[in-house]
């Protein structure tokens, strides 16, 4: 059996270290922000948790297209 | 070896784990501090004086963050307090019955109008909660609990911090949110009330035992700790403001201090100890003042206390003690700073009763104020007119509206909330960001009666799972 068979291989596209930071920044908002509009929610305070979930979206979109961009390495 | 494991029942074994927990227990028993947590949650162990952790954004100061001249505070009058009693004195009892008249017509106009907030079911439940507090408020409390001579032991002793421990966690668990502790000398004195609401003078005697005239009420000289409490009001409650259902949640909280004094009292009478409380809603002394001296909050611009924990969303108590605690200092969080930009309270008040200045003054609004301070004076009397002619139950709108008043669940709140003590220059974009999601804007009336909210309304555990 040759190795490759035996394990996964995940690849790592290397990218400048600050591109690291941003994805980090860009995930701990997501959490932070998620947590926002779900607590939110139980606080019963539906207008902050709306808000709080349209940026979750948006933020999320935006590390969508960004993804999609470095990836096709249009940027 | 094998046969006599074998012999051990579980239920033996279950009694020997037990024994040998319980002996390493007791073998290794010691007060639990908060450097050595025994417990899985450090915020769950209290210090030695019994003080719970706050957070790193509350810091104690030695001079509270409202500016005092002591020289020129005097012990205040409590019948020149305008939004209580001593109202009829400012406008008069033709006015008063005027406003009543009014009050009772508009009460009636919106029960038959079925305005929601002010239905009948609405002002059942406030009445209702109205009734369970009446009589037994007393200066000197019931005096029924036996004393250490009666059960024929010494009085109880302790160090000063153990005192104040047991004093706190006993009052946690009658129902009081924040306990503090304020020395009484020669400045602090000065917010005892002169004359209580009843008109009694509240006078300091060298006397070993406090006792009570139809003239006045006599506090002795070594009786010199003020126990400052709160008691949480229902944040879902009060987001319904002005409304019998906002009203009620106030009702409750001073029903339920009520109890908190009368069973302190007798606690500390059953060490063996003298325990002085408001003999009237409201007596005694000046509850905002003393508050902010026990580091339980700071004053906010509706010269209410807003804590770290509940925000303005708190009603404020307080009894005198002779046995010995430790005190408390105040404290600053950034609050009161927040409030030079903040005003919100003030924009929305709907009688203009608060100040829009955007510095605390020394300059008093009317006899109402105790001057000696630098505050935001309010109108008193505007207040109490909106009241009787606007809401027709009381307002509270400056305590739900303030962005202090939010619950602790959103990390992100918790987080602005040290930012707001470290960096002041955030404060206003910190406003209009709470504008911006809409905190403050008065909640339904009607889906409150769908809520399913806990006992009172209230997190007991605010104080402890805040991150
Ligand atoms: S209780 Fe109402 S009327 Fe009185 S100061 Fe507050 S907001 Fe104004
Ligand atoms: S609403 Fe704003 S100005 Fe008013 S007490 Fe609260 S923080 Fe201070």
């Amino acid at each position: 059996m040759s190795e490759d068979k035996e394990y996964f291989t995940i690849k790592i596209v290397r990218r400048p270290w600050y591109e690291w930071i941003l994805w980090g920044i860009w995930l701990f908002l997501e959490i932070v922000f998620l947590q926002s509009a779900i607590a939110s929610h139980q606080e019963l305070e539906q207008r902050a948790a709306m808000i709080y979930w349209l940026i979750v979206v948006v933020l999320s979109l935006t590390g969508f297209v960004f993804w999609i961009i470095r990836r096709s390495r249009l940027l | 070896m094998t046969e006599k494991r074998k012999k051990i029942s579980r239920r033996d074994f279950l009694k020997l784990a037990g024994l040998s927990t319980s002996s390493l227990a007791v073998g290794s028993f010691s007060p639990p501090t908060r450097k050595k947590s025994v417990l899985p949650h450090s915020k769950i162990i209290l210090d030695e004086a019994g003080r719970m952790k706050r957070p790193w954004w509350v810091r104690e100061v030695d001079k509270p963050t409202v500016e005092i001249s002591w020289e020129s505070v005097k012990r205040f009058d409590a019948r020149t307090a305008a939004r209580g009693s001593g109202f009829i004195n400012y406008v008069g009892q033709e006015e008063v019955n005027r406003l009543t008249k009014i009050a009772a017509g508009k009460e009636k106009e919106r029960l038959l109008q079925k305005v929601p907030g002010y239905t009948l079911k609405d002002q059942a439940l406030s009445a209702a909660q109205a009734s369970s507090s009446s009589s037994k408020r007393s200066f000197l409390g019931l005096q029924k609990a036996q004393t250490p001579e009666e059960r024929g032991v010494p009085t109880w002793k302790g160090s000063s911090s153990d005192a104040a421990r047991i004093l706190r966690v006993a009052m946690r668990h009658f129902g009081a949110a924040t306990v503090g502790f304020v020395e009484l000398n020669e400045q602090t004195k000065k917010l005892i009330y002169s004359y209580d609401t009843d008109g009694k003078e509240i006078v300091f005697e060298d006397v070993d035992i406090a006792y009570e005239t139809t003239e006045k009420r006599v506090i002795p000289h070594k009786a010199k700790w003020v126990i400052v409490y709160t008691v949480q009001m229902s944040a879902d409650a009060l987001k319904r403001a002005p409304t019998a259902i906002a009203e009620q949640t106030t009702i409750l909280s001073y029903g339920r201090a009520l109890d908190i004094q009368i069973k302190t009292q007798e606690f500390i009478r059953g060490l063996g100890y003298q325990c002085l409380g408001e003999a009237n809603v409201n007596g005694l002394g000046i509850a905002p003042a003393l508050a902010v001296m026990a580091g339980l909050g700071e004053l906010g611009r509706h010269n209410r206390v807003i804590t770290p924990e509940f925000g303005p969303m708190v009603r404020i108590f307080k009894m005198i003690t002779d046995l010995p605690v430790t005190t408390d200092k105040p404290i600053d969080a950034g609050i009161m700073q927040f409030c030079s930009s903040c005003k919100k309270c003030a924009e929305t008040c709907p009688a203009s009763a608060l100040s829009l200045d955007d510095e605390p003054t020394w300059d008093v609004q009317g006899k109402w104020n105790n001057s000696g301070h630098k505050a935001y004076f309010e109108h008193s009397l505007k207040c109490r007119t909106y009241m009787m002619e606007g809401a027709g139950t009381n307002c509270s709108i400056c305590f739900s509206v303030c962005p202090f008043a939010k619950k602790n669940k959103v990390w992100l709140h918790n987080w602005v909330k040290g930012g707001i003590s470290s960096f002041p220059t955030l404060d206003g974009l910190l406003r209009s960001l709470d504008d911006a999601f809409s905190y403050g804007a008065q909640k339904s009336p009607e889906e409150w009666w769908w809520l399913n909210l806990p006992e009172y309304g209230i997190n007991t555990e605010q104080t402890i799972d805040e991150d």
